[in-house]
């Protein structure tokens, strides 16, 4: 079997694993609590830290992530209640072997010898929304999160002629623009302030 | 506190870590007199840590218990950054310091953890060092011993890329020899627009065209950076020629015969034809033409010459066996000597912005010497030109031929496929193709969505000639096309509809 053929192989067996594990695919999941007077927002299936950040990460580079946190009153489509904005860097320790994470703006804060799904939850605490911010809603009327993050640092391109694999053709398919960038999108509800 | 604590750190050359140790210090074993952590309350660490720390008074140095205290302190305070300093005391004993920075407080650090650590070499890759100037050398192992400033890497990443255009710069790092060190390496790639000859372009699509249904190539190039061997399948393709052919194909490419600048290329092809009606009954009604084959076995050796850095010229033969369809297994030769001369540039002005040219002549003259039993000469000019800028793109393309004599099918000019005059049938503008064709094309996409103008006319020399010209729009980017078109002067204007891939 010729390289590109067990690539090729390889390559579908991963798809078919991946299609095959609804784990995956369902595991994106938020939830609230109000900590103090503020609404600190928890998730899993972030997924930030995988793929092609980790490895530029692991390369001891920085990435800056954007976040954006939306209370919506209706799913999907509905108005956005309050929205907090917020920048983040990670770092990958070489040394520790663990992320660290500093938030953008004033007051900076850092943490470091964090695991990666440590890393991505210490983002969504840090955006917390003051509960006074989400008005009615407070008095247990249901509201729904977004929340949204775009990738903003991204290692470069290497133009490299495209041997066929599955992967070069749904790459093909798929092609990004240079200046456009990574992210994710994970909306849940409805939560409910008493919940 | 924090000046201090940010003063102690740029003091220490080995600010780090769990095991950070410095040449000059003193040796383990040495009875240690006191040891203090700097630049944060002690009393905000857990009573146990603090204990530890204070336990370590009186007993002998031992550096892999310092580093795992080191390490303590950072995991349980994470905020916090420590590095350990460790001074000889004149009697023998040594004190232990443990400086503490919140990571926050350094811009350095908040913007990369690994900001902490001391550079112990720079490495470059993909490139020999003599090919960079001696200046930058020399600011490249300026690093070396300082803690990593990230912003000044990656300056250094930009001076680079402006020293060497054509390459990738990209900066990584990795752990160094000793704990607490650190390797930063710059790796240049090289860009296929640096090589004098490029490999030849991928073929590989598939096209659905309303009026002539489904096409397929598939190549698989398997190679490394001078040789290259394509495979290529074709299934029922009759998206460019009057044919419509199916088969394998493989091609073994050889681009550093010596020199870079010297390629060959061997590529041999076995292809089933069939042909649509319309141009079985063109030819019964055109005896003049060459007649159809029912399979084509083809041997294309080339050489290349790059000339320039933008121009490169080509020679070669074309052996085609023709078997034909109607009298099979009786067979034609169409044997040609080749040559192309091909000009093309590609201007980066930064990521958003973008031209190319690239203009060709090509020629294809059979040859008695070669044993051809089909007599022709077929000469094409080719010009495209690309910009793209922000979303933007513009691509102007324009092609002229002409055959003289009695050349095989598949040298034909055609017009009305996915391709050319879109919205024209080839099967209704020329079933048989023709032996003169001029063809635009002008084309504007924002955000891939696509706006298109083309014109163009292929005839027999000496026939009547009508310019035909279509447009239409749809969502095209460098690989997929989804395109409806409609010819500007049929009488019977309807819509055209493409799909497919490319790349």
């Amino acid at each position: 079997m010729t390289a590109a053929a067990a690539h090729v192989w390889r390559v579908a067996l991963l798809a078919l694993v991946y299609a095959a594990s609804p784990s995956l695919a369902a595991a994106q999941s938020l939830t609230v609590r109000a900590a103090g007077d503020m609404l600190q927002v928890r998730g899993t299936g972030l997924r930030l830290i995988e793929g092609a950040v980790a490895d530029h990460l692991k390369d001891g580079r920085s990435v800056r992530v954007d976040f954006e946190m939306t209370i919506l009153d209706k799913a999907a489509q509905g108005a956005a209640v309050t929205q907090n904005r917020q920048s983040f860097t990670l770092s990958f320790d070489l040394w520790e072997q663990r992320y660290a994470v500093t938030r953008a703006g004033s007051p900076l804060r850092s943490i470091s010898h964090l695991l990666a799904r440590d890393a991505e939850a210490w983002c969504l605490e840090n955006m917390a929304i003051p509960i006074t911010a989400i008005g009615r809603f407070a008095r247990d009327l249901p509201f729904w999160v977004r929340v949204e993050y775009r990738v903003q640092d991204q290692p470069p391109q290497v133009e490299t002629e495209s041997p066929f694999t599955l992967r070069t053709l749904i790459e093909a398919l798929s092609r990004r623009r240079p200046d456009e960038t990574p992210g994710r999108t994970l909306e849940a509800g409805p939560f409910r302030i008493g919940n | 506190m924090r000046i201090l604590t940010l003063l102690l750190l740029c003091i220490l050359s080995a600010p780090a870590p769990p095991a950070g140790a410095q040449d000059s210090e003193p040796a383990d074993g040495a009875p240690i007199e006191s040891a203090e952590v700097l630049g944060f309350p002690a009393d905000e660490l857990s009573p146990g840590l603090r204990r530890d720390i204070d336990g370590l008074a009186g007993k002998p140095l031992a550096r892999p218990d310092v580093t795992q205290l080191a390490r303590r302190i950072e995991e349980e305070r994470p905020e916090v950054v420590v590095a350990v300093r460790i001074d000889a005391r004149d009697g023998g004993g040594v004190r232990v310091f443990f400086v503490v920075a919140r990571i926050s407080d350094d811009a350095g650090l908040g913007s990369n953890i690994n900001a902490r650590y001391v550079v112990e070499s720079v490495e470059i890759e993909g490139l020999k060092e003599h090919e960079i100037s001696a200046a930058l050398r020399d600011r490249l192992q300026a690093l070396v011993g300082t803690r990593l400033d990230p912003a000044v890497a990656d300056t250094l990443v930009e001076e680079l890329k402006a020293e060497r255009p054509g390459y990738v710069v990209a900066r990584r790092i990795e752990r160094g020899t000793r704990p607490g060190q650190i390797r930063v390496v710059f790796k240049f790639s090289e860009t296929e627009g640096l090589r004098w000859i490029p490999f030849a372009k991928p073929r590989s699509k598939y096209v659905y065209h309303s009026d002539a249904g489904w096409s397929g190539l598939q190549d698989i190039p398997i190679g490394q950076r001078d040789q290259r061997v394509t495979l290529g399948f074709a299934m029922d393709d009759n998206d460019t020629l009057v044919e419509e052919y199916s088969g394998v194909r493989v091609r073994f490419e050889h681009r550093h015969i010596g020199t870079e600048r010297i390629a060959a290329s061997l590529e041999a092809s076995w292809l089933n034809n069939t042909w649509r009606a319309p141009t079985l009954a063109a030819l019964e009604a055109n005896p003049l033409v060459a007649e159809p084959y029912r399979q084509r076995i083809t041997v294309e050796p080339s050489l290349t010459v790059a000339l320039a850095r933008h121009v490169r010229a080509s020679g070669g033969v074309s052996l085609s066996s023709l078997e034909s369809l109607h009298d099979s297994p009786d067979s034609q030769m169409a044997s040609a000597v080749t040559g192309s001369l091909v000009y093309s540039q590609r201007w980066d002005r930064d990521r958003r912005m973008r031209q190319s040219v690239e203009a060709g002549y090509d020629v294809r003259a059979s040859a008695d010497g070669l044993g051809s039993d089909l007599s022709y000469t077929r000469h094409l000019g080719h010009a495209r030109y690309e910009f793209e800028g922000g979303h933007s793109n513009i691509i102007a393309d324009a092609f002229g031929g002409g055959i003289t004599g009695g050349a095989p099918l598949f040298e034909r000019f055609t017009l009305g496929d996915s391709a050319t005059l879109r919205g024209w049938n080839k099967f209704d503008l020329a079933p048989i193709g023709g032996n003169r064709v001029f063809h635009s094309s002008l084309e504007y996409r924002f955000y891939g969505a696509a706006l298109f103008l083309d014109s163009g006319s292929v005839w027999e020399s000496g026939g009547r000639r009508d310019l035909r010209a279509s447009t239409g729009f749809g969502y095209h980017n460098d690989n997929l096309f989804v395109t409806v078109a409609f010819p500007l002067n049929a009488p019977d204007a309807g819509a055209t509809f493409m799909i497919g891939v490319r790349f």
